[in-house]
């Protein structure tokens, strides 16, 4: 139950990162934070207690970790690290444009 | 069921055909646009001959529609004749014609759709012809599309209410068609919010009020065939119709509808007229004439007895064929001098004595002169609110009393209005536009004559021709009470006048003086011409309606101006929450989940 | 013929890889492929209309289900994926059409149409696939591929929407995955019919009402409903025309509406109190999305603040539940999608003519763009719901449904809705087209043949739309469709099977 808790409370983290920062890579990185919190719940889904590798089939009365997750959060991973990477792109240019970090003075869409 | 389908097949397809031509060949165009008006004309007379009555699922001709048909063709066809002449300056004739004959096919559609679908895919598509048909209006460019956008909203949002009507009646009796369906609005509050939400559907397309207001508008900016063939005549036909359809075969209704729809009605006549008296622009005030008719209609209707149906649905033809009339002499007074501001015209009489002579017989057919058809239809819709009193109601008195009221007045405008442009000073037209003004060109008079007679043949045959042969098939024989014979009256009138012609040739009294203006030995100039509005002036100066009336101008009374200051109102409001900072909107996302975590723990 | 199905992703994905590729040597490979794929798809997706009855389901790589218990990603092409194969695909022929003439006007055409390549896959990929997983990793493909085509033009504020975009996405899609996730450990499986069945058995625990709440607001995100709408009146006006076409007219309706009522509907399951929470969600969205379009100046943002209270009226049929407002809601979805479509490319026509999207600045374009200014029109009463045109039949449907359904104070907001629209829609054709002209308009000219083809196909649709309501056409088309949702739960067996 721990872990879940643990990884809720790193999802909390990047919210206030989220919500709170002003600078927009703190923003970024925020948002990294709760990506990276809701990957590491869903690894912890496939945590057994005592678990071991998936790796030799057909061996009764073992326990294996679940292997899904795992091979779905290298693939979030993936995804994540393109957006990531999108997304400091976007910064740096606005950065370029506006010539200024801060998020509440960039707010010319308004209404 | 074939001769149906022709009917809405002739002016759609030679719509479809003129709206597709190219906007440079304008012989064709018009040759098209006549030859659909006058093959629709042609086609429904021939219905109207044949098909007596007819009902399937889709369609349905009985004695009501028959006749509303037949006026629908014989408008479009004068509209397409007098648009030959009047509509030679304005770009887009392909789409005018084209939105022309659409106006015409689906008035014909709506008019026989049995199926409440149908009819509203008609209704709706009419509100649509009529916003293109003001678009192609004149040279001012954000009245018009002002006007073209308000007219729309007005009525094309009061066919989402229909749209909630014909639902609700759906649920109510499980059925669409029309002929099927008897609801009673005592039984449950559903249907008296059905019939409301219809009935305003209807005022919106007639122009009652409090959706009136689109109509002035409508009428100082369209075409003047555009403002003659819709607002006033074929708009009002359909609104009538549906209401009168409501009254008698969909609802029965309890005293609180009836008294609703006679306060409607009453309170349409005088404030409408009212605001008439006051208006400098003869387009604007006969729109304000074609509102203050409405009343009279709806008062008929209203009454739900059948000398009060028979008199409403008299008045509506009545009144389509004289404010038809009106406007289309108020075109030709355009065609010729550029303008309908009353403050520039004066003494045309001389000049256009066709249009002159049309517009009097017009004029005194809406104020109710006998024995013009006006007076006729007037007299049975007071005779409808007689007979309420006569049935028990209390309220009677009030209704008549802002009717005849009513009428007083409508006369006393006319009379500003014939004067001011006809009689009076005559100003220097040469000057102001360059050219002699002289009579308009027959096909442009033509439909104006032909209507006056109608307005002539209406009043003196009144109970013979229109009333027989067209109302009463659709509403039964009617008992009329009291006596008014308009043959006899109307030989008595024409004895009176010769017998005056003759004492005026035997006298050879000098009747005529020509003396120039004695202003203490000075020339009169031009500037301080006395025009025919300056007289009316004081009825706006009287103390209570003074404020009352500068409310009105302020468009206080307007539900679209209202209805737009509301809306604007809350979106300034909403707009404010966007203020344009990430962080807030991600605050708001939060919120949103919190909010609906908590409804479904809260639900559950 | 269940090989065609994987063609939808495959194709337009493949494409997104040769085209960087051969685009180097050859300007024009951009519009002549991007135009290829979008008409072989279309094409695939109107010959797959024949299936619209029959559940198929395709095993990627040859992997079926073992002992019963699917082991592999499936694609499951039903009624609903076709129609929304065929919503998609026909937006986005009309969009690369457009492309064609419009993109001249921005630098690198091959990126854009590489961009365009990934974003259509990943929405066809939504469409078809039946794993949550896999729905995961496609709705992001779309998203990121729309983030990187609002930020194209790169000017101030097109990288300022495309950033808060991707923010709130981000935040989104992170929703949609815990969501998948927390179903992940309830139900042990990622097969959508597998969760449904895992559900049907233990029963809908408190967790599943947890995921619902999750999905609401994730996939609401992406469908911009109020109040999780913040973005769309900021991205949508900022890319390029077409691809504003692309995101309101299809992906709003494809990443967010769809998979929310597949999930709603064929996989938990309806009931009352999320039937209660859209309808209110979609009120809410009807209203303000409608005031916030009357109150604009920016023909684009006042089209994408239409697209807000559209999608509420989508989501209030779907909301209702009833089958009739199922009908409404989907028809108003193929609606939605060809008019909104239809206004966006008439908006950016006038973009590209006259070099403006304030209305105030806009004015007598009727005469000098007449093609722009009839298909403008056209999708105007589309929109309003004027007879003939196809939106009059959708919103007709939605509140007939309402009134059948008993709920009238929600057919009387619908009324107010659809008021507000007229008010807004009318206030743009008034500004843009009829109105005094802000500029000078004299040498304004209509737009290149390519814009205008694309600009009449779509009007064409818009006036021809309400005919699919005929009798023995709706049987055909719309009817097994609407059966896919009605049928529910049923959609599990007709899987698994």
């Amino acid at each position: 139950m721990i872990h879940y808790l643990l990884g809720i409370l790193l999802f909390v983290i990047g919210l206030y990162g989220v919500l709170v920062k002003r600078n927009l890579f703190k923003i970024i990185i925020g948002l990294i934070i709760m990506e990276y919190a809701t990957f590491l719940l869903f690894a912890l889904v496939g945590f057994r207690e005592h678990g071991t590798a998936p790796i030799q089939p057909g061996v009764a009365g073992k326990v294996f970790v679940d292997p899904l997750p795992q091979a779905l959060v290298l693939t979030a991973i993936v995804i994540g690290l393109g957006t990531t990477a999108l997304i400091a792109g976007l910064a740096v240019r606005i950065y370029e444009k506006y010539g200024t970090l801060d998020i509440r003075k960039i707010k010319k869409l308004k209404g | 069921m074939s001769e149906i389908l022709y009917l809405l097949v002739i002016p759609f397809v030679t719509g479809v055909i003129a709206i597709f031509l190219p906007k440079k060949i304008r012989p064709a165009i018009e040759t098209v646009g006549i030859l659909g008006s006058v093959g629709s004309l042609a086609y429904v007379t021939y219905v109207y001959v044949n098909l007596v009555s007819y009902t399937s699922s889709w369609w349905r001709i009985d004695g009501l529609s028959r006749f509303i048909l037949l006026f629908c063709g014989v408008f479009g066809f004068l509209i397409a004749l007098y648009s030959l002449k009047f509509m030679r300056r304005f770009d887009r004739l392909n789409e005018y014609y084209g939105y022309l004959l659409f106006t015409i096919g689906a008035s014909f559609g709506a008019v026989l759709a049995n199926n409440m679908i149908l009819l509203v895919g008609f209704w709706g598509f009419l509100a649509f012809t009529l916003f293109m048909l003001i678009t192609i209006g004149g040279p001012d460019r954000t009245g018009v599309s002002e006007a073209a956008k308000k007219t729309l909203i007005i009525v094309g949002g009061s066919d989402c209410l229909m749209i909630l009507g014909i639902a609700i009646l759906w649920l109510l009796t499980n059925s669409l068609r029309m002929d099927s369906m008897n609801v009673s609005v005592a039984t449950s509050r559903l249907a008296a919010v059905a019939f409301v939400l219809l009935a305003v559907t209807s005022f919106a397309k007639a122009g009652a009020i409090p959706m009136h207001t689109w109509i002035p508008d409508c009428a100082e900016f369209a075409p003047i065939p555009v403002t003659a063939f819709l607002p006033a005549s074929v708009d009002k036909l359909l609104g009538i119709y549906l209401l009168t359809r409501l009254v008698t075969d969909i609802f029965a209704l309890n005293t609180a509808m009836k008294i609703f729809l006679l306060a409607v009605g009453a309170f349409t006549v005088l404030a409408a007229v009212m605001m008439a008296l006051i208006q400098h622009d003869a387009k604007r005030l006969l729109a304000y004439h074609a509102v203050s008719q409405v009343g009279y209609m709806v008062l008929g209707i209203g009454t739900c007895n059948p000398i009060g149906i028979a008199g409403g649905l008299f008045h509506m033809l009545n009144n389509a064929i004289y404010k038809g009339c009106l406007f289309l002499t108020a075109g030709g007074v355009e065609h010729r001098t550029g303008t309908t501001h009353l403050d520039r015209l004066g003494g045309l009489a001389h000049y256009m004595p066709i249009t002159f002579v049309s517009f009097i017989v017009a004029a005194l057919a809406i104020s109710g002169v006998p024995p013009l058809n006006g007076f006729t239809s007037k007299w049975l819709v007071y005779q409808g609110l007689i007979m309420l009193g006569n049935e028990g109601g209390k309220l009677w008195i009030i209704w008549l009393v802002a009717a005849m009221f009513g009428s007083a007045l409508t006369l006393a405008s006319f009379m500003k209005l014939g004067h001011a442009i006809f009689l009076g000073q005559t100003p220097d037209y040469e000057k102001a536009i360059g050219h002699k003004v002289r009579e308009v060109h027959w096909s442009m008079w033509l439909p104006m004559v032909v209507l006056a007679g109608l307005c002539l043949a209406f009043g003196i045959f009144a109970f013979r021709l229109p009333l027989a042969k067209l109302i009463y098939p659709a509403v039964g024989k009617v008992f009329v009470p009291g006596f008014w014979q308009p043959t006899l009256a109307t030989i008595l009138i024409l004895v009176g006048i010769v017998v005056g012609f003759i004492i005026y040739l035997m006298g050879r009294v000098k009747i005529r003086e020509d003396s120039l203006p004695f202003i203490g030995g000075e020339v009169l100039p031009e500037e301080v011409r006395v025009t025919g509005t300056d007289f009316y002036n004081t009825i706006r100066e009287m103390s209570i309606l003074r404020t009352i009336y500068s409310k009105a101008e302020q468009k206080l009374f307007d539900i679209y101006e209202l209805g737009k200051r509301a809306f604007l109102f809350l979106a300034r409001g909403v707009s404010y929450a966007h203020v344009g900072v990430l962080t807030s909107y991600v605050a708001w996302i939060f919120l949103g989940l919190m909010a609906i975590l908590f409804v479904v723990v809260r639900l559950r | 013929m269940v090989n065609s199905i994987p063609l939808f992703v495959v194709i337009p994905l493949g494409c997104a890889f040769i085209l960087p590729v051969i685009g180097r040597r050859w300007e024009r490979a951009g519009d002549l492929f991007a135009n290829l794929v979008t008409v072989t798809l279309l094409g695939l997706a109107i010959w797959s209309v024949r299936f619209i009855r029959e559940t198929t389901v395709y095993h990627v790589g040859g992997w079926g289900a073992v002992n019963g218990i699917p082991i592999g990603i499936y694609l499951v092409r039903d009624g609903l994926s076709i129609f929304m194969l065929v919503v998609v695909n026909l937006i986005a022929f009309v969009a690369t059409l457009y492309s064609i003439n419009y993109m001249e006007y921005f630098t690198d055409k091959t990126k854009y149409y590489t961009l365009f390549m990934l974003m259509l896959a990943g929405m066809n990929g939504v469409i078809l696939t039946g794993d949550f997983f896999n729905l995961y990793v496609f709705i992001e493909i779309a998203a990121i591929a729309s983030y990187a085509l609002v930020a194209f033009g790169t000017e101030a504020e097109e990288l300022e929407a495309a950033f808060k975009y991707q923010v709130m996405g981000s935040v989104g899609s992170g929703f949609i995955l815990l969501g998948i996730i927390l179903l992940y450990s309830y139900t042990g499986t990622l097969n959508m019919a597998d969760v449904g069945r895992v559900i049907l058995d233990k029963g809908a625990s408190n967790l599943v009402w947890f995921v619902n709440v999750l999905f609401i607001v994730g996939f609401g995100l992406k469908a911009a409903v109020v109040p999780f709408h913040m973005w769309l009146p900021d991205a949508h006006p900022s890319a390029p025309a077409p691809i504003s076409a692309m995101l309101s007219g299809v992906l709003i309706e494809s990443i967010g509406v769809y998979p929310l009522t597949r999930i709603m509907y064929n996989v938990i399951g309806f009931d009352g109190v999320l039937s209660n929470i859209l309808i209110v969600l979609a009120i809410i969205s009807m209203m303000i999305g409608g005031l916030l379009a009357l109150w604009q100046w920016d023909y684009k943002r006042l089209l994408a603040y239409s697209s807000i209270s559209q999608v509420g009226y989508i989501l209030l049929g779907i909301g209702l539940g009833t089958p009739l407002g199922l009908l409404g809601a989907l028809f108003h979805l193929f609606n939605h999608s060809a008019f909104k479509g239809l206004l966006f490319l008439d908006s950016g026509s006038i973009v590209y003519s006259v070099g403006t999207r304030d209305l105030r600045e806009m004015g007598e374009l009727d005469r000098r763009m007449p093609i722009t200014s009839k298909t403008n029109l056209v999708a105007a009463m589309s929109i309003a719901g004027v007879p003939p045109f196809n939106g009059f039949w959708s919103k007709l449907i939605i509140i007939i449904a309402c009134i059948q359904a008993g709920r009238y104070g929600v057919a009387g907001w619908a009324i107010l809705g659809s008021i507000l629209t007229f008010a807004y829609i009318l206030k743009a054709e008034r500004y843009a087209f009829y109105g005094k002209a802000g500029r000078d308009v004299a040498d304004v000219k209509e737009s290149p043949p390519f814009m205008c083809i694309a600009l009449i196909i779509l009007a064409v649709i818009c006036v021809v739309a309400g005919l699919m309501l005929l009798p023995n056409v709706r049987e055909t088309i719309l009817f097994p469709v609407v059966n896919t949702l009605t049928s529910g739960t049923e959609y599990i067996w007709r899987v698994l099977r």
